[in-house]
């Protein structure tokens, strides 16, 4: 359904996107992850139709983006982040205009503009002007425009952002529901989002690709090194005995508060050291008033993933 | 050619639900109600040559509103779409460059020929009430009309270009506007040089003047050159539009 191969994406002394590649299937939902400014957004506007690549070649349904940018747009349906929509028309009438602008007429457009406002749940909106909604009911009118003219692809830029998480649940049910007939590319930064709804995930940082699997296998790969955060009373050692622990990389003291030590381990992945920590302070007589640990957000994974695996393409 | 017409009604209706078109209206209204009084003024106190068209568009009034119509009605059009980020939903419909330029320009027109009825109804409402007392020449007020269309299309193409460089309303009004008094000026131009510079000289400058195209029109000859000379730079100006949204559209 899309082809990517060696796209380049340059703006005045910036490369946004460097030569990625990548393909996705009929049907699949596919992820598209990664930090802010990553060239997510980017590379979807080029899949879009809506500006060409400086270099490299990507193909959507068969058709070129930018030989054929006007079959591309017919056969993808585009919600572009910030779901930016015209302020000053009333849900309904944005909608018809929209489906009208994609070809559809007379009673198939009415028709078909009431099943996508039934599905993304803006019926009970419709006379009001989009200007005066809520982010979520704009964020689901977008989605709603996305699918109006039955795209067999779509291309959603982040379309749970600024939604709550009862429609963060219904958004994700709507996506599977359309499975069969749609391919989804979807972008997000938030990983567990991934790992509910696709079925592949393709990695992106930098403007380069970072990892192409399935959720599962990436999660287990990438667990970078989580952060151990410990507050305790005692004498000797400290920071040699916390590094003996099995798995913990590097002991850091951060600061005193009195007698209170505070200390930060480095954990490899797939160590929990929580529990052999409180052992090894009944064991040394030391005193715990705190112990929490951090788990790596998205951010730490990259930051990790761009300084040490090695590039795949 | 569907697709231009939905574009095109969206458009126009744009206009009509946002308060623009409306003080635009009413501010045409008022000056050309102005206009129309100093005119009847001039034919009250002596015998005159001109007729009362000729006068009404040469009342200072009338060109006072001349030069607000043009930015206040186009920069909305492509900056308001920057800004919001809607012109990139816009373009990932099915929908081509020109389509969406046209579709703008000419909704711009359709709203700007609006603006000319009131000043039209005094002419109809002078001539009732003075139970045909004071002489109207017809084609003389076809002429003008005809001129005002395309002075228009070609400031309204200018307004148009301003839009679609900018993403802030405010500098394409300025640039709109300044574009449109430039010209202006090339035209009075000779009438502050006078008679002090060679002949060809003015020959030339004349063929830019607004100020004189609106007096031979006015006074009931219809002169193909001007017709022309302002469609031609309104096309230019479009076709200029269209690069520019192309480009961008390349590059956002």
């Amino acid at each position: 359904m899309i082809e990517v191969q060696d796209l380049t994406k340059q703006y005045a002394g910036r490369t946004a996107v460097d030569h990625i590649s990548f393909k996705v299937e009929q049907g699949e939902i596919v992820g598209f992850l990664g930090p802010n400014g990553a060239g997510k957004s980017t590379t979807m506007r080029i899949l879009a139709g809506y500006m060409p690549p400086t270099s490299g070649r990507a193909a959507v349904n068969g058709h070129d983006v930018f030989h054929d940018s006007m079959e591309v747009r017919r056969s993808v349906g585009y919600m572009p982040e910030m779901a930016p929509l015209y302020a000053d028309m009333k849900v309904k009438e944005y909608l018809r205009f929209r489906a009208e602008l994609k070809g559809l007429r007379g009673s198939d457009m009415r028709k078909r503009v009431g099943e996508c406002m039934d599905l993304c749940a803006v019926t009970d909106v419709r006379r009001r002007l989009i200007g005066n909604l809520s982010k979520g009911y704009r964020q689901r009118v977008a989605l709603a425009d996305a699918l109006l003219h039955r795209p067999p692809l779509l291309i959603l830029d982040e379309p749970t952002n600024g939604l709550d998480p009862v429609q963060i649940r219904h958004v994700r049910e709507l996506l599977r529901s359309l499975r069969p007939a749609h391919t989804i590319l979807l972008s997000t930064h938030i990983l567990q989002e991934v790992e509910v709804s696709c079925d592949r995930v393709v990695m992106i940082h930098q403007g380069r690709i970072r990892a192409i699997d399935t959720p599962t296998n990436l999660t287990r790969q990438i667990r970078a090194a989580s952060l151990v955060h410990v507050e305790l009373q005692g004498k000797g050692d400290i920071t040699a005995k916390l590094e003996a622990l099995k798995g913990v990389r590097k002991a850091t003291q951060e600061f005193a508060d009195g007698p209170w030590l505070c200390y930060s381990l480095r954990v490899e992945a797939r160590y929990d050291v929580r529990e052999a920590l409180m052992d090894l302070a009944t064991t040394q007589g030391w005193k715990i008033r705190e112990l929490h640990r951090q788990l790596p957000s998205l951010e730490d994974v990259f930051v990790e993933l761009a300084a040490s695996a090695p590039e795949k393409t | 050619m569907r697709t231009f017409w939905v574009l095109f009604k969206k458009e126009l209706r744009a206009f009509f639900v946002s308060p623009v078109a409306y003080i635009v209206l009413a501010l045409v209204m008022v000056l050309s109600g102005f206009s129309f009084r100093a005119a009847l003024s001039v034919l009250e106190s002596a015998p005159s040559e001109g007729s009362i068209v000729t006068w009404t568009f040469h009342a200072m009034w009338f060109w006072l509103s001349y030069f607000f119509i043009f930015p206040l009605l186009t920069m909305r059009l492509f900056a308001e779409e920057k800004k919001m980020g809607t012109l990139e939903t816009l373009f990932t419909a099915p929908v081509s460059a020109w389509q969406v330029v046209w579709a703008k320009y000419l909704a711009a027109v359709v709203v700007y020929c609006v603006l000319w009825v009131p000043s039209y109804i005094n002419f109809r409402l002078v001539d009732w009430i003075s139970v045909g007392q004071v002489e109207i020449p017809h084609g003389a007020l076809k002429g003008s009309y005809l001129i005002l269309l395309a002075m228009g299309m070609f400031n309204l193409a200018v307004g148009c270009f301003a839009s679609a460089l900018t993403s802030n309303q405010i500098i394409a009004a300025v640039i709109s506007f300044t574009i449109s008094l430039l010209h202006f000026l090339i035209g009075l131009f000779i009438m502050v040089v006078g008679r002090k510079v060679a002949d060809t000289f003015v020959d030339v400058i004349s063929y830019f003047a607004s100020m004189e195209h609106i007096r031979t029109f006015t006074s009931g000859l219809i002169d193909t050159r001007p017709l022309v000379y302002y469609t031609s730079l309104a096309l230019l100006f479009i076709a200029l539009t269209h690069q520019v949204v192309e480009f961008r559209r390349w590059r956002p």
